[in-house]
């Protein structure tokens, strides 16, 4: 009987177009605003690694100096050089490795392309492993070559194809600023969003692909500036050994746990490593402390659904709703006039419920058709979005999950506001109706 | 087949209240034709509309076909309704956006009947109207009188036990009006009990017997009228 109650939905559809058109543009409105924002949102507090993120760690050590710093109790959201070298060290956990941005001039050697300036990424042989980064061609360099401070490279797919087109990049070479580096690797379509394994706070940073990745031991043998939040409280010696002598804060740092349970352990021994840090006359403040967060805390830590996001979230819901009441009216409008229609069906022995289901059926068509517009709505308002910022582009994205959703909640809109107008028809009295015909 | 003892309909508004039926009392044997006549505002609709239980009333017993129906919930009505009853209209009522078939349907499917059940009562309906080549005419394109038709084929598909026909040939020529009336003779004559409102004296003198309502009541209970 849904079935049947459907096709008649349907086919009203095309009966009172303008009032159709005008009922389905509203909702599609609301459900395009409301949508766009939500999906934003969904990315944001998305889990970028779920197969792992339990897993995966990153330490915060309060470093600060007794007078200078925050004093409210919070973290640096980035680590000291000391702090990275000495977890790198240690060697805790399944695999790890520190990181920083870094950036530079790429001297192309193919005919026709110009120097231009390149995003990447610092970091140890383990990243690609820990952080499931497919392979396109090649691999990773290996711990050997983090030893050796190798001139080697790995690749994202957009760079490697710049440079090398469709012909293989593995063996080739790359020159940024002074360095050349081999190419090992080339990775294959590797973006999580939110680019969490860079994210420190200072921005929403999610925007499409690392370009370039060196190992980081190359990075500090070669004093590879850092592209990125340095954060000093405290005067440092010159140039880049002052830096990776001082308790500045610029690096990340990543760990991998064989298990979630193993967690308690590594905070232990995080909290063994602070003390034994202050007996050798680092970390000077009484409450230094050092705290693990796996990727989910991490994105909250660092505020990636900032409040901003929040309000716009909950003002588009607003005006969704705003757009409801009209389309209730509009609804009312469309079933009053089909009294004589619901006088005819009671007559033949349709029910109540039967109206009601039938009417309803009849909204959530309409939704369905405002779903179609507020799909392209949607992509609309989201390109929109991703033209006002790189960092918002990675976030403007719409997938499968999404797409049902968009439909479902333009139904359930249609649904929702369709329930008083059919309410009003099941209360039509077919006797009333028939005399009026 | 319908018997009303004392049945009061009453009409309220803050300031009056009008009497609909005043303790109407008649009896409809099975396979009878009757016709309901009376001037206008004598309560002859208000009748058919609580015999066909599409209104209720605030006084006395109604059975129809042997049910008690005075306080059945408006579902069992309804469903009453579509099992037992065939309603036409004056003004035909069919569904002006569905074609002749889907018109024709409307009834089976509150009954809940398969596709295939539904298909043959349809094509059987609109045959026996002949109207089984226009299957896919709006109401628009047919005739007054090819309306009509769609609407007792709209009736009979459910084989009801009672017909109710408001002004059946109202609406439509002195010709048309005939072909109509030859019709529900014929669905009289394979059993099906008709109760007929109307004012055309000459389709009052055709059928079994007259029922004459007068100020919500029976005045007169008699034989079909000499010619």
């Amino acid at each position: 009987m849904i079935g049947y109650y459907f096709r008649l939905g349907f086919h009203q559809l095309r009966r009172a177009p303008v009032l159709t058109l005008l009922i389905v543009l509203t909702l599609a409105v609301g459900v395009a605003a409301s949508m766009s924002t939500l999906t934003v949102l969904y990315v944001m507090s998305g889990d970028p690694i779920p197969q792992k993120s339990e897993r995966l760690l990153t330490p915060q050590i309060n470093n600060y100096p007794v007078d200078g710093g925050p004093q409210d109790g919070n973290l640096p959201t980035l680590l000291s050089w000391t702090d990275v070298r000495n977890l790198r060290e240690d060697g805790r956990g399944q695999r790890r490795s520190g990181l920083y941005g870094i950036s530079g001039i790429l001297y192309p050697e193919r005919d026709g392309l110009k120097n231009f300036f390149v995003d990447g990424v610092a970091v140890d042989a383990d990243f690609f492993a820990m952080m499931d980064a497919p392979f396109r061609e090649g691999r990773g360099w290996s711990a050997a070559e983090d030893s050796a401070e190798a001139r080697v490279a790995v690749l994202g797919t957009q760079l490697a194809r710049k440079l090398f087109g469709e012909g293989p990049a593995v063996g080739q070479e790359v020159r940024v600023d002074e360095q050349r580096y081999r190419v090992v690797g080339v990775l294959d379509r590797f973006s999580p969003v939110p680019k969490f394994y860079r994210l420190d706070g200072s921005s929403r940073a999610g925007a499409g692909e690392d370009e370039l990745f060196i190992p980081l031991s190359t990075a500090i043998a070669i004093e590879k500036d850092v592209d990125g939040t340095v954060s000093c409280f405290q005067q440092t010696g010159p140039g880049f050994q002052g830096r990776l002598a001082s308790e500045c804060v610029w690096l990340r740092y990543w760990v991998e746990l064989g298990s979630a349970s193993e967690r308690s352990d590594y905070e232990a021994y995080l909290q063994a490593y602070v003390a034994e840090q202050k007996t050798q006359g680092r970390l000077p403040r009484a409450d230094a402390r050092a705290i693990a967060r796996d990727v989910r805390e991490w994105l909250v830590e660092v505020g990636v659904v900032d409040d901003d996001v929040r309000l716009q979230f909950w003002l588009a819901f607003g005006f969704l709703f705003v757009c409801l009441v009209n389309t209730v009216g509009l609804l009312l409008a469309k079933f009053t006039a089909r009294a004589a229609d619901v006088g005819v069906r009671r007559a033949l022995g349709a029910t109540r419920g039967q109206i009601f289901l039938q009417y309803l059926s009849e909204a959530a068509a309409l939704g369905l058709a405002g779903s179609v517009v507020g799909i392209a709505g949607v992509f609309g308002l989201l390109r929109l979005l991703a033209s006002q910022s790189p960092d918002l582009e990675a976030y403007a994205q719409m997938d499968a999950v999404m797409l049902v959703t968009t439909v479902l909640v333009s139904v359930l809109a249609a649904i929702l506001a369709g329930l008083l107008p059919t309410w009003r028809a099941t209360r039509v009295l077919p006797a009333v109706q028939l005399k009026t015909q | 087949m319908l018997q009303m003892d004392e049945v009061q309909k009453i009409y309220r508004t803050d300031l009056v209240q009008t009497y609909a039926l005043r303790s109407l009392s008649l009896r409809v044997a099975e396979g009878e034709f009757v016709a309901v006549t009376g001037p206008s505002g004598s309560g002859k609709t208000t009748f058919l509309n609580i015999a066909g239980l599409l209104e209720t009333f605030d006084g006395g017993r109604y059975q129809l076909d042997g049910e008690d129906v005075s306080r059945l919930s408006d579902t069992a009505r309804s469903r009453l309704r579509n099992i037992k009853i065939g309603f036409i209209f004056q003004s035909f009522n069919l569904i002006p956006d569905l074609d002749v078939y889907d018109n024709v349907d409307v009834p089976l499917r509150y009954r809940g009947m398969d596709g295939g059940e539904r298909r043959r009562r349809i094509l059987a309906a609109l045959e026996r109207v002949g109207l089984a080549s226009r299957l896919r005419h709006l109401p628009s394109q047919l005739s007054g009188g090819q309306q009509q038709r769609v609407a007792i084929a709209r009736a009979l598909a459910g084989s009801p036990r009672i017909l109710f026909a408001d002004e059946p040939t109202g609406n439509l020529d002195s010709l048309m009006a005939r072909e109509v009336m030859g019709m529900l003779e014929e669905i009289n004559a394979q059993g099906t009990t008709i109760v007929m409102v109307t004012h055309d004296a000459e389709l009052a003198r055709r059928v079994h017997r007259n029922i004459h309502i007068m100020d919500g009541q029976v005045s007169d209970l008699r034989q079909p009228l000499a010619a």
